[in-house]
């Protein structure tokens, strides 16, 4: 045996290590190893001491989310504080998906039990399982939900696919815009500590629907949120949709309408679910409110007198300012559209709706039209001026028609002639010829300059600047210089005569005759329109038109007589458009847009002697080539805008102060 | 060793019934609480009817001609109540032909139950009471229970004779509740009462247009909306109301009723269709 075991250690000799108890190569390698363990501690330790801000930063970077929350709009008021656009509140039943997650591992055992149990070869894949779950899960608490509010609601798969993938932190909405019954119900109904709550957001309200429609504008979803001094812009964020303004008011001034976002700051597990409570939290803060310069109550007025006037879904306008400070009372638009329908956004039928009814323009900024006869205004101002006509001056004897120049040129108001008429009848009776002649005295060259220039003088040549967006550019005051350069053609005495009486190219929006109408009431020459409203405007001074007592006398004359026994008279001495112990100026127009429709005018103010308020109308006919008058469509709405202002004037609303100060 | 393991002992036993506890199925856990309460049910209603002994004999106590005057202003009182069960009665006529006039929706109908209290179980965790009806009387889970002074609460636990009630005031009742004369659901919850403070909730999404203070208070009610409580039931009396932060809604505090903590007897309006 113990050969055996020798020749055994013998064989093995080539085989079996043997150690000396000192061996110096190995040392060799202890140094090594030292060396390499070295050189691993003390690159722990600069990592660990010197790198700390950087793995401290990387940590927080993986481990932290910031979720942002858009602060509620600011609220828009009437002159009077009454709310024309707030905040209402919007409940949506929710799920908190951070509070299932160990709800969801077991669901996903569950089911991957089952497919094997099953003996299913065609198995899902791990992320396929857990989306399984997923649904499985949420379902069951949609089902609560269903239960107590009786509807059958089911998950949709790629929505919450999606929301795991980019907004886990946030909650996830199983139905949104839930009634106030449905609401009290959930409330009551499910308990207190659930993953299932309801939520509370803010949407916009527009307590008068459709009025003011265009001028309050509306807004659309915006998710790119910003708050600021709010710590964590480097951190991975989930942002709530927010809101920002379209279109009128709620576009021009979003900026001071949007609240404050808040956020919070959570840590989140290595799964991505949010850890409670967050370490930064900031509450969002409503905007700033907006006072406009409208009176809701004369707006309605306006709004319901077209559509009574001139028949629904008729194309016009109607704009009143305060004369004296340029605030705009009114602006009145139509075709408009229901803002409600606007929350949480517009249909697909909305839409639709809007564009066959040609509805989304605002009529008062958007659209210029010849002015037709109310143009006289300016022209009888620009003869007066230049002296080219006098106040007590027969300067024609109309007979209907005029042969001049070479050619015929047609009186188109009155039946028959109006005879030699001075300028306060001329203007009440808007007789064309006097004006045809007028308007060629002014230009003795038998160009445009004088009238040009005096339309110069009153901005009718150019945007307003009112607070709004989309206002036309495309008003123009024309003159032989621009004729040439567009069409290519002289000037003709006949393009005078057009210019004369609002015909031609000559276009100017309702807005721009407001302000016209309202500096000729102040006896000046600009009106600059505003839409918001101070306590303490102040009153406009401008360039003085530059008018005789006497020339002031008879302008103001053939404006009141317009009305008492002019182109106004008949349709406004029916009952309901009297306004009791109040004398006012106005003048009609109808322009005729070549191979198209008519646009019935009317501009005005009131009181004559006192001038408080002025008004343009401008309606478009349905019909092309239709008689359609400013004096049967169009005064009867300024003096419903004018009867209204005057009641209220006598029983003021009293003022409701906005809930929060601007 | 052996005396050091006689010491332990106890910690072991202990931690032996905890372990065999946590391993116990919740089938027989849920079991064992029932039975628990069960058991015990009949003790506290015989502690209650201990009481209602030891009342009797304190009114045994009473001169005749005390009691005789308590009889004589009991009687006073009936007769004033049954004047006004009489107006009730008319005046629910009316409003059945208002509502049929009007095609108003009925509102649920129930049956009324009234129990007396044998248990008040208040601290800062819950505040229950346990009642003197269950099963027996066909007493529902989830049944609003109201006293003369308006809801008290929802019955959250149902056994063969008792039933126990989530008071208003605990903070796991939730319901829906108007301010009175509005018509916008607000959400009510209990607050975070301690066992000897006056009683308060708390109520959010309030409208904007809601002001209220301890000078001019609101009274808060349900508003039936919930499917829970008939509408128009006292809750409390709102006392302050303050806008949230972010605008959109006010949030404020409820005093209740301070005989919510002192209650002896109570009704449960048995929804009708339940049963």
């Amino acid at each position: 045996m113990a050969t055996n075991d020798t020749n055994l250690a013998d064989r093995s000799g080539s085989l079996v290590e043997s150690h000396k108890s000192y061996q110096p190569r190995v040392i060799f390698f202890y140094f090594v190893v030292f060396g390499l363990l070295a050189i691993l501690a003390g690159g722990l330790a600069y990592q660990q001491l010197f790198n700390t801000e950087r793995h401290r930063e990387n940590e927080r970077m993986q481990n932290q989310r910031r979720i942002l929350v858009p602060g509620p709009r600011g609220n828009i008021y009437d002159r009077y504080g009454r709310m024309l656009v707030g905040n209402r509140p919007r409940f949506a039943v929710v799920l908190y998906l951070d509070e299932l997650r160990s709800e969801f591992i077991n669901e996903a055992r569950v089911i991957r039990r089952n497919y094997a149990e099953a003996g299913d070869k065609d198995l899902p894949t791990r992320d396929q399982f857990n989306q399984i779950a997923r649904v499985s899960v949420v379902q069951r608490y949609l089902d609560q939900v269903n239960q107590i509010l009786h509807r059958s609601v089911k998950v949709d798969g790629t929505d919450l696919r999606k929301h795991f993938a980019r907004q886990l932190l946030l909650p996830y909405t199983l139905i949104d815009d839930l009634e106030p019954a449905e609401y009290a119900k959930l409330v009551e109904g499910l308990p207190v500590r659930s993953p299932l709550q309801v939520y509370a957001s803010s949407t916009r309200y527009y307590p008068y629907g459709s009025s003011l429609a265009h001028t309050l504008g509306y807004v659309g979803v915006e998710t790119e949120i910003t708050a600021e001094d709010f710590p964590g812009e480097d951190l991975k964020t989930f942002k709530m949709k927010g809101t920002i303004g379209r279109d009128g008011l709620e576009k021009v001034f979003d900026t001071r309408l949007q609240g404050e976002a808040g956020g919070s700051i959570f840590r989140v597990s290595p799964a991505g679910y949010k850890i409670n409570p967050p370490l930064e939290k900031r509450l969002p803060v409503q905007g700033k409110n907006l006072t406009t310069s409208i009176d809701i109550d004369l707006q309605r007025t306006a709004e319901d007198a077209i559509e009574k006037i001139a028949g629904d879904d008729m194309i016009g306008s109607a704009v009143a300012l305060d004369v004296k400070t340029g605030e705009v009372l009114v602006m009145a638009s139509k075709p408009d559209y229901d803002l409600t329908r606007f929350t949480p956004r517009p249909s697909h039928d909305t839409i639709a709706d809007i564009e066959a009814r040609k509805a989304w323009a605002n009529r008062a900024i958007s659209s210029a039209y010849p002015p037709g006869s109310t143009f006289k205004i300016l022209t009888s101002i620009a003869a007066m001026r230049c002296g080219a006509i006098q106040p007590d001056e027969p300067i024609v004897d109309c007979e209907g028609r005029l042969h001049k120049f070479n050619r015929d040129f047609v009186c188109y108001n009155g039946k028959g002639h109006h005879g030699e008429v001075l300028l306060p009848d001329a203007i009440a009776d808007s007789c064309d010829i006097f004006f045809y002649e007028a308007g060629w005295r002014t230009s003795a060259n038998r160009t445009p300059e004088v009238l040009a220039a005096e339309a110069r003088r009153f901005h009718l040549d150019r945007k307003t600047g009112i607070e709004l967006p989309h206002e036309t550019g495309r008003m123009l005051i024309p003159d032989a210089a621009y004729k040439e350069k567009v069409r290519g053609e002289k000037w003709y005495p006949g393009d005078t005569a057009n210019m004369a009486i609002g015909q031609g190219d000559v276009l100017v929006t309702p807005l721009e005759m407001a302000c016209f109408v309202a500096s000729v009431a102040r006896n000046e020459t600009y009106t600059r329109p505003t839409l918001l409203h101070r306590d303490d405007a102040p009153v406009q001074h401008t360039e003085l038109i530059g008018l005789t007592p006497k020339q002031r006398e008879a302008l103001l004359a053939g404006m009141e007589g317009c009305v008492t026994h002019g182109t106004a008279a008949k349709t406004l001495a029916l009952p309901e458009f009297q306004i009791p112990g109040i004398r006012f100026g106005g003048k009609t127009g109808t322009a005729q847009i070549p191979g198209s429709k008519n646009v019935a005018w009317f501009i005005t103010f009131a009181p004559i002697d006192n001038p408080q308020i002025a008004v343009a109308v401008a309606i478009e006919g349905d019909t092309p080539n239709e008689e359609y008058g400013g004096g049967r469509y169009a005064a009867p709405i300024a003096a419903l805008i004018l009867k209204r202002y005057f009641e209220k004037r006598d029983h003021p609303p009293a003022f409701v102060a906005p809930a929060q100060s601007e | 060793m052996p005396k050091r393991f006689d010491q332990a002992r106890p910690f072991l036993t202990l931690a032996l019934v905890v372990l065999g506890w946590l391993l116990v199925p919740v089938a027989v856990k849920l079991f064992t609480r029932a039975s628990f309460f069960e058991l015990q049910a009949p003790l506290t209603v015989a502690a209650s009817y201990a009481r209602d002994l030891q009342d009797y004999w304190t009114l045994r106590l009473h001169s005749n001609s005390e009691l005789i005057e308590a009889g004589r202003d009991l009687a006073r009182l009936n007769a004033s109540y049954e004047e006004a069960v009489q107006q009730n009665l008319s005046l629910q006529a009316e409003i059945a032909r208002l509502e049929e006039l009007l095609k108003l929706p009925a509102y649920a109908h129930y049956r009324s139950e009234h129990a007396r209290v044998v248990r008040r179980d208040f601290s800062g965790w819950w505040q229950q009471l346990v009642i003197r009806k269950g099963r027996n009387f066909g007493i529902p889970v989830g049944a609003p229970v109201i006293f003369a002074g308006g809801v008290v609460g929802r019955v959250s636990e149902v056994y063969a004779y008792t039933a126990v009630v989530e008071l208003i005031s605990d903070p796991s009742v939730r319901l829906a509740a108007v301010v009175e004369g509005e018509n916008q659901p607000i959400s009510f919850q209990g607050g975070v009462n301690t066992s000897f403070d006056a009683p308060k909730g708390v109520i959010e999404f309030v409208p904007l247009n809601v002001y209220a203070s301890p000078t001019m208070p609101k009274r808060l009610v349900t508003s039936g909306l919930g499917g829970v409580f008939p509408p128009g039931l006292n809750l409390g009396t709102i006392i302050k109301v303050e806008p949230s932060l972010d605008g959109l809604y006010k949030s404020g505090e409820v005093q209740l009723d301070p005989r919510l903590s002192a209650l002896t007897e109570v009704t449960v309006l048995v929804p009708l269709n339940e049963q």
